[in-house]
């Protein structure tokens, strides 16, 4: 844990440095009359100074003390780095494909990318599950989604 | 009117049709959500959060407060038959409802602890009525140091009883305090780290940050692993009607139960999942046999299943007298009534006693119906169970989608959702908690307001905290627990609890 310790307190310090300094821009004003900055100067300076009480502890903590646990110790972490992308290209593509089109095409990709899944079963699955939750939230429930280039 | 008015308009508002359609919905999809590890009570509040737009805002509270009480019901369902929390309150009862199932005792396990729910849950809605609505009364007084006092307390309580470290929970703190000082200045009216983005002009919202957090990294944790079928202990669940030695034995945990849930419940910071193991402990302390913990003892189980249910209705009297949700779960509550235009607060009783005593006559109601429906209908969520995973994951993504998408009809909350899902399932695996992130970004708004309030009343001088008699109090408490953490004493007891729970 004490190499991901360092690695994420030095990402929140980061972080804290560019709200402190944005912050700065907005203009924190005074205590009499504390501006749009003030609250959040405060907070991201708090949290400055406890990213580097985590980075200090990281340092000098003994690493035997500590069971370390492995961020990508199990074996099928790649599945995530495709899901989490198939998802940012589904809400990319939805406004364009239309909800139809590009729901089905992402279930198609969710429910394949489990192995031992047979190849009609996935498109019939992917189809239905697309179907039944469009008449769900969009007829029944009357939320709108986007019909995108081909009007469906 | 009087006390007895007031619980018939309870129940009068809750019998219509529709408050009692999304109360039975509430607590049939809080139980479900119970019984699927992999979607909790939050994920689900987030999820069914856009479908509550269109209703009123009584059904919607009446809802997703059934989803929270109906997922500590189903949450036991799984920690009894396989060994799996469906939710974190109900970890601690895989100790003694596993044991009790393997030994073929699974419907008395099953059964005190629906009987526990049912009285826990029951008893602290008393407990509600009584106490809300005096403490809304004085809370009239309340200004804004005693509001700012309040909030601090909550959220150092919150990260005090954080399951990993502290320092960690108080930076996740403060990043949701610095995610909700996005959008809109509250006194100039000017746009603030918005990047350029017009949908961040109102803020990000509560649910792709919920759904994320939660929703989304909970299944990718789980993608990472097999997704192969759980084992259900397979047994014949007979005798759900717990015996008299079993009532004998449990009768004095279950009264534990509800008093511990309740006043761990109105603690800030506290809740459902604190309730369950500390009644636990409380249980294995006074037993005259600890050693039968943890082998099948069914105090073991009666007394945390009462106590997160009782927690349910202590938890909502610093929310619906004060306006202060305690966790992360009053924190979807809150936002619920603030997106229906209702301020949560010492004014809502007064104002909106429908909501407030709808609300408490649907609990009774609810608790009522989960236990009349729920034990006939056990076979059926252990049919659930048995849905595999590769199935169910790409439904709960795909209602996280939709769920996103359905709140402004923009993918920008969509991508905001997923950017949370990733940051989510990376907390969780370098020991960062969602549940500190969460209160203090639903509180930032008013925590900053009440901030800045209090400094343009004292003319800058911080001694406004400290010379009121509550905000110096609960700002006291906030600097001692503060303080009291790096005490060697206190770091072996959390060092201790840690083991406890693992």
């Amino acid at each position: 844990m004490k190499i991901y310790d360092y690695w994420s307190s030095l990402f929140w310090l980061m972080l804290s440095i560019a709200v402190c300094a944005e912050s700065l821009r907005l203009g924190i004003g005074t205590l009499g009359n504390p501006g749009m900055g003030f609250m959040a100067f405060g907070t991201s300076a708090l949290l400055g100074i406890l990213s580097l009480v985590l980075l200090i502890s990281a340092i000098f903590r003994n690493q035997k003390t500590k069971s370390t646990n492995l961020l990508f110790g199990r074996v099928l972490w790649k599945r995530i780095i495709l899901v989490l992308i198939s998802l940012v290209i589904y809400a990319k593509l939805m406004p364009l494909l239309g909800y139809l089109i590009s729901t089905f095409l992402l279930m198609n990709f969710l429910f394949w990318i489990v192995r031992g899944q047979k190849w009609w079963w996935v498109l019939v699955s992917s189809f239905l599950t697309t179907l039944i939750s469009y008449y769900l939230f969009s007829k029944w429930l009357s939320g709108q989604f986007p019909d995108g280039i081909f009007g469906f | 009117m009087g006390f007895f008015d007031n619980i018939l308009l309870g129940f009068q508002v809750v019998l219509d049709p529709n408050n009692l359609l999304f109360c039975v919905i509430g607590v049939l999809v809080g139980t479900l959500v119970g019984v699927l590890p992999g979607i909790g009570p939050i994920g689900a509040m987030g999820l069914l959060l856009p479908i509550t737009f269109k209703i009123t805002p009584t059904s919607s509270i009446i809802m997703l407060t059934g989803i929270f009480y109906g997922a500590m019901y189903g949450g036991s369902t799984t920690s009894i038959l396989v060994n799996i929390p469906g939710e974190a309150a109900s970890v601690v009862t895989c100790l003694d409802g596993y044991q009790m199932a393997r030994q073929g005792r699974a419907g008395p396990a099953l059964g005190i602890a629906a009987w526990g729910s049912f009285i826990g849950g029951s008893l602290s809605v008393i407990g509600l009525m009584f106490v809300a609505n005096p403490l809304a009364k004085a809370a009239l007084s309340f200004g804004p140091p005693e509001y700012f006092a309040l909030m601090c307390a909550g959220l150092v309580i919150l990260t005090y009883l954080a399951q990993h470290s502290i320092l960690k929970a108080l930076m996740m703190a403060l990043v949701g305090l610095l995610i909700g000082n996005v959008g809109l200045d509250m006194i100039t009216g000017l746009p603030r780290f918005t990047f350029g983005i017009n949908e961040l002009t109102d803020g990000v919202g509560i649910i792709p940050v919920v759904m994320g957090l939660f929703g989304i990294s909970e299944v990718l944790d789980n993608l990472e692993q097999n997704l192969e079928n759980r084992e259900i202990f397979e047994t014949r669940i007979r005798n759900l009607w717990p015996s008299l030695k079993d009532w004998l034995e449990a009768k004095w945990a279950i009264v534990r139960g509800t008093l511990i849930g309740f006043f761990l419940g109105v603690l800030p910071g506290g809740g459902a999942i604190l309730a369950s193991f500390v009644s636990y402990a409380v249980e294995k302390k006074v037993s005259k046999h600890p050693e039968r913990f943890g082998k099948g003892a069914i105090e073991g189980i009666a007394g945390p299943e009462t106590a997160n249910n009782s927690a349910t209705g202590g938890g909502l009297i610093p929310l619906l007298s004060l306006g202060i949700p305690c966790n992360a779960i009053f924190a979807m509550l809150f936002s619920a009534l603030i997106i229906h235009g209702i301020q949560p607060g010492p004014l809502l009783i007064r104002n909106h006693p429908d909501i407030f005593w709808g609300l408490v006559a649907s609990m009774y109601l609810g608790n009522v119906l989960l236990l009349v429906l729920n034990l006939p209908l056990i076979g059926i969520w252990v049919q659930v169970l048995k849905v595999p995973y590769r199935i169910l994951f790409p439904l709960i993504l795909l209602f996280c989608l939709i769920g996103a998408y359905s709140v402004n009809n923009s993918t920008v909350d969509v991508l905001l959702m997923i950017l949370f899902g990733a940051v989510g399932y990376l907390m969780r695996k370098l020991g960062y908690e969602g549940a500190p992130l969460i209160l203090a970004f639903v509180l930032g708004p008013m925590f900053e307001l009440a901030l800045r309030q209090s400094l343009l009343m004292s003319k800058g001088s911080f001694m406004i905290f400290i010379t009121r008699p509550i905000s110096g109090i609960a700002l006291g408490v906030t600097f001692v627990l503060l303080i009291s953490n790096i005490l060697p004493s206190i770091k072996k007891r959390r060092q201790e609890y840690t083991e406890f729970k693992e």
